[in-house]
This record gives C-alpha cells, sequence and structure tokens, in this order.
C-alpha cells in the first residue's frame, strides 16, 4: 500500500469569502496577494511624489530572519510608510499590529485593514496576553516580520508618548532584532481628525537593530526602545541638510 | 449563436421550476408543517444562480466565455485550498495561469484562420500539454524532491479536471447552437441530480458505493438514468441537428456521467476528510459541490455533439 498522501485544507477552510478577511494567521490567497502587490505599488509612488517619501538607513533592516519594527505613532501613515520601506515582496509576509476594537469592525475597515495593510488584529482591550503570544508565534516561523507601534494609539498632539511594555513581554530574554524606527512629518501629513493627507514631506529614519537576550524586565525594554525611537528624531531643519550619500 | 427564441423558452421554464419549488416549500412549511429550512436555504442559493448565469447567457458569448471562466478559477481556488495545493504558490498561479489562457483561446480566432471562425480549437484542446510540462518544470526550477510528486499531481488534476474539463462548457459557447447546448446542460444535469435524490428517497433500497456516497442507491442511479435518458427528447428544440442516435448518446451522457461527476468530487472529498469543497452558495456548499457533475458530462458531451453534428 502506498503511502497516504498529506492533505492540508487551508486553515480557514470552512470560512466565507468575507469571514475569511478577519481570520489571522491570515492563509495564502493568490488573489489578495495580487491585489496587495498593486495597491502597494501605487501606494509607493504616491508616498513619492505626494510626501517626497525619503527613508534613512534601509540598509539597516535586518535579512532572512524574523525581526520587529518599532515606531512613533501618530497617523494612519505610519504602518503604510514603514511597509513601503520594506523589499516590495516582504508586503506579503509583514504585520502591522492594529487595534481590533479599531480596525477590526466593520467591513470595509476590515478589508481594507486585512487586504492593503496585512494587518494583524491585536485585542489590546480584552486580550492583550493572547495576542502578544499570537506576535511571538509569528516571529518563530522564518520570513515573517512584524511592525509595532508601542505608544498603543496615535498621538493626538504629534509628541510620542510612553511606551507600553507589551513589546518588552514579546522580546525580552529573545534574539529578536528590534529595528526602531522613527517616522518624521506624519503627524502634519495626516492628523487625527484631518479627512486626507495633506502634501508634507515624509521621512523614516531606521536605527541600529537591538536585540535584548539578557534583558528580562519588559518594562526595561521598552524604555530602551523609547530611547532609540527619540535619539531618531533630530531636529527637522538639520535632517534637510543631512548628506544624501548616507541614504 | 445565442438564438434568443431558445433562451426565452429556458427563461419560462426556469421562471416555472422556481415558483413550482417556492410553492411546494411554502406548503411543506406552513400546510405541512414540516422543517423545510434546509430546502430553503438551497432554494435561495438557486435564485441567485439561476440569475446570474442566465444573465451571463443573455449579455452573448463573450460574457457566458468569460463567466464560466470566472467559475472555473474560483472552483480550481476551492480544490487547490481544499488540498493544501494553495500554500504552493507557484504551481497555483501556473494552474491560474492556464485557466485564463483557456478562456482567452476560447474567446480569440485561431490566428492563421482564413475565414471568421470562433475559438482556437486546436491550441485549446493542445492547452493541457503545455500546461503540464510547466507543473513538471517547477520542482525542477526549485531543486525540491520532498512532497513534490503529491503537488504536481494536484496541479495535473487541478487543471485538467476543473479548468480544461470544464472549459468544454464555455467553448460550448462558440457553437452555431450555443445557447442551445449550454442551457441544455445547465438544466439537464441539476435535473438529474433532484431524480437521483428523489428516486433514491422514495425507492432507495440498495446501496450503491457506501464508501463515497452513503445516501446514494442502486434505485435512485436508475431513476436518473431514466431522466437523463427523456431529457434530450424532452429537450429536443434546443439540441439542434440531433437524431435519435445524438439524443440516445445525450441521455446517457447527461443520465451517467452527471452522477459520476458527483461521485468523483465524493472521492476527493472523502480522501481529504472534508463535507463540502467551500461554502460560497448558501444551501450548496463550494462552487465545486454545485458543479462537479457539469465538470464531467461537458467535455462528454462536447465532443459527442461535435464529432456527429459539428459544433
Amino acid at each position: 500500500m502506498m503511502e497516504d498522501w498529506d492533505y492540508k485544507p487551508v486553515d480557514d477552510f470552512d470560512k466565507t469569502p468575507i469571514e475569511r478577511l478577519s481570520v489571522f494567521p491570515r492563509q495564502p490567497d493568490m488573489f489578495w496577494y495580487g491585489v496587495r502587490f498593486a495597491v502597494h505599488a501605487v501606494l509607493r509612488l504616491w508616498l513619492k511624489v505626494w510626501h517626497r517619501y525619503r527613508v534613512v538607513g534601509r540598509e539597516r533592516i535586518p535579512e532572512d530572519v524574523p525581526f520587529v519594527m518599532v515606531a512613533n505613532h501618530a497617523s494612519h501613515l505610519d504602518a503604510l510608510c514603514l511597509l513601503s520601506a520594506l523589499p516590495f515582496p516582504a508586503i506579503q509576509t509583514t504585520y502591522p499590529a492594529a487595534a481590533k476594537d479599531y480596525f477590526f469592525t466593520t467591513l470595509p475597515k476590515v478589508a481594507f485593514s486585512a487586504i492593503v495593510v496585512n494587518a494583524m488584529p491585536f485585542d489590546r482591550k480584552e486580550n492583550p496576553r493572547e495576542s502578544i503570544n499570537l506576535c511571538r508565534e509569528l516571529l518563530a516561523t522564518p520570513g515573517h516580520a512584524l511592525i509595532l507601534f508601542p505608544e498603543g494609539t496615535r498621538s493626538a498632539t504629534g509628541e510620542m508618548a510612553p511606551f507600553k511594555p507589551g513589546i518588552g513581554y514579546l522580546t525580552a530574554g529573545t534574539n529578536v532584532p528590534v529595528v526602531p524606527c522613527y517616522l518624521d512629518g506624519a503627524f502634519r501629513a495626516w492628523p487625527k481628525g484631518a479627512w486626507i493627507p495633506r502634501p508634507f514631506r515624509l521621512e523614516l529614519r531606521i536605527g541600529e537593530p537591538l536585540a535584548f537576550a539578557l534583558e528580562s524586565d519588559p518594562k526595561a525594554v521598552a524604555g530602551r526602545l523609547e530611547e532609540a525611537v527619540k535619539s531618531l528624531r533630530v531636529d527637522e531643519s538639520s535632517s534637510r541638510l543631512e548628506n544624501p550619500s548616507t541614504t | 449563436m445565442f438564438e434568443s427564441a431558445i433562451i426565452r423558452v429556458y427563461l419560462y421554464f426556469a421562471a416555472g421550476l422556481l415558483l413550482f419549488a417556492g410553492t411546494a416549500i411554502v406548503l411543506l412549511k406552513f400546510v405541512l408543517k414540516k422543517n423545510a429550512d434546509h430546502a430553503w436555504r438551497s432554494f435561495r442559493g438557486w435564485l441567485i444562480m439561476i440569475p446570474l448565469v442566465v444573465g451571463a447567457i443573455l449579455l452573448g458569448r463573450e460574457a457566458t466565455i468569460v463567466f464560466f471562466g470566472l467559475i472555473a478559477l474560483y472552483g480550481f481556488t476551492e480544490f487547490a485550498r481544499a488540498t493544501g495545493l494553495y500554500r504552493d504558490w507557484l504551481i497555483t498561479g501556473l494552474v491560474y495561469l492556464g485557466i485564463i489562457a483557456l478562456t482567452v483561446l476560447t474567446l480569440i480566432p485561431p490566428p492563421d484562420a482564413t475565414e471568421p471562425v470562433l475559438g482556437w480549437y486546436g491550441m485549446f484542446m493542445a492547452l493541457p500539454v503545455y500546461v503540464v510540462a510547466g507543473i513538471l518544470l517547477m520542482p525542477i526550477l526549485r531543486d525540491r524532491t520532498k512532497g513534490q510528486l503529491q503537488l504536481i499531481a494536484l496541479g495535473m488534476v487541478g487543471f485538467v479536471y476543473i479548468g480544461w474539463m470544464f472549459g468544454h462548457l464555455a467553448f460550448l459557447a462558440n457553437g452555431r447552437n450555443a445557447a442551445g447546448s449550454i442551457l441544455f446542460l445547465l438544466f439537464a444535469v441539476p435535473l438529474c441530480d433532484v431524480a437521483a435524490f428523489t428516486f433514491g428517497k422514495i425507492f432507495g433500497r440498495h446501496k450503491m458505493r457506501p464508501n463515497i456516497s452513503p445516501n446514494k442507491t442502486w434505485e435512485g442511479s436508475l431513476g436518473a438514468l431514466a431522466v437523463g435518458m427523456a431529457l434530450p427528447w424532452a429537450f429536443r428544440f434546443s439540441l439542434v441537428g440531433f437524431g435519435t442516435r445524438e439524443l440516445i448518446l445525450a441521455g446517457i451522457i447527461v443520465g451517467i456521467g452527471s452522477q459520476l461527476g458527483d461521485l468523483s468530487i465524493s472521492v476527493i472529498k472523502r480522501d481529504i476528510g472534508i463535507k463540502d469543497m467551500g461554502s460560497l452558495i448558501e444551501g450548496h456548499g463550494g462552487v465545486l459541490d454545485r458543479i462537479d457533475s457539469l465538470i464531467y458530462v461537458a467535455p462528454l458531451f462536447f465532443h459527442m455533439t461535435r464529432f456527429y453534428v459539428g459544433l
């Protein structure tokens, strides 16, 4: 007798196409891959033209290992800007954590979050622990990456809020590289409450990756990352004068 | 050709069937106080599907071909998701390309045609050669061996069975009697399914294939064959050019083929260990659960017609 074949139906097999959008970890779907690629091609062009988007330190993004990007959070542009700093194919395997109670409520929001942002639903209210465990599982799979905004919400003033310790629970005692990033200009371009993004310049500065294998205190990890992100917040005028050869 | 007189007869027929089924469900539920929920859900599915199909056919040849192409793409997606082939984006993508190519070949004339011809028949028939060759190439390109036979085989079944065999239904749209043949199949095949179910319910004693489909009985199957043999005569007006021999053959193909198509998908589902191929159509499961019989019947009917009557 021949050995049995190993069929593995996708995990969301019995769901309807609409229900599938909210399933996470997201199952492979060639159709949405294609749509996502197309949307992001347009998005990258739009960021470049409308916001003259610039990325400094792209070479610091780790290759071939799962990693976490953390950044300040001032607008809905943030996740899209960070995704646009990555190599194009990586948008399919990089998940910005997005508040489940905001981004996964109505069908249009779910569709946008799942298809365009490729967001991971993060349950910050009822079950943050479980969501962090899900993040941990994702980071254990080669080729995956996460984008987190440890402030927990968009800034209402443009000033950074203290980092919550969740990022510490996730990365303390692990070798997962955490890449601090600072996105400059997003608050001016699209603050909370504004209808459409305004054509202000955006710049993403990527810092040296950190790992916290020897650190056990989540709060200390969050604090160090907060400092690392803040240190990238150089003066607006000096960044303009920065030598372009460093990009 | 899309003869509007034939389409109109089928429209009346569809409306009549829906009205009859709707009345029967209402009677069952409110007069006889029976549980008709399942029948009702299935009925609602038909209420959506029939206008979609009839609408595509009313729009003409191109719309019909594209419509069936989309159904094949979705059907293959269900197959790939159920078998796990979906995780291999390269082979899945190649089969998608193959199905899209089939649709294009159904639409365009052969490049060397000297007179107007609908559809590139030669290339349509030859396409499985190229797609199979392409699928075999994928493990070679990636220098992989583990589990590759399974992926290759699933890709081939996916393309040849769901894409190409079902694709014959779309190619019928290029025939002289396009609307007549397509509508005949679209009506006769589900009617055979209904006959099998009904005869099985009333007379069913002997299980036909207990491992594959425990509810199917020989009695139901014979009933479906009898109905299948009668249907081509009943729909004779839409089978232009069919003589006695062709009507008998069409009856055998529909009466037996639709049951074999049903059983074939059941074999696949049982082997994987799932109940339905998907959940797109309420009360019907997935697209593949709905078109399973058509996949089997369409190419057989196509080649019989082409051989004896001409497309």
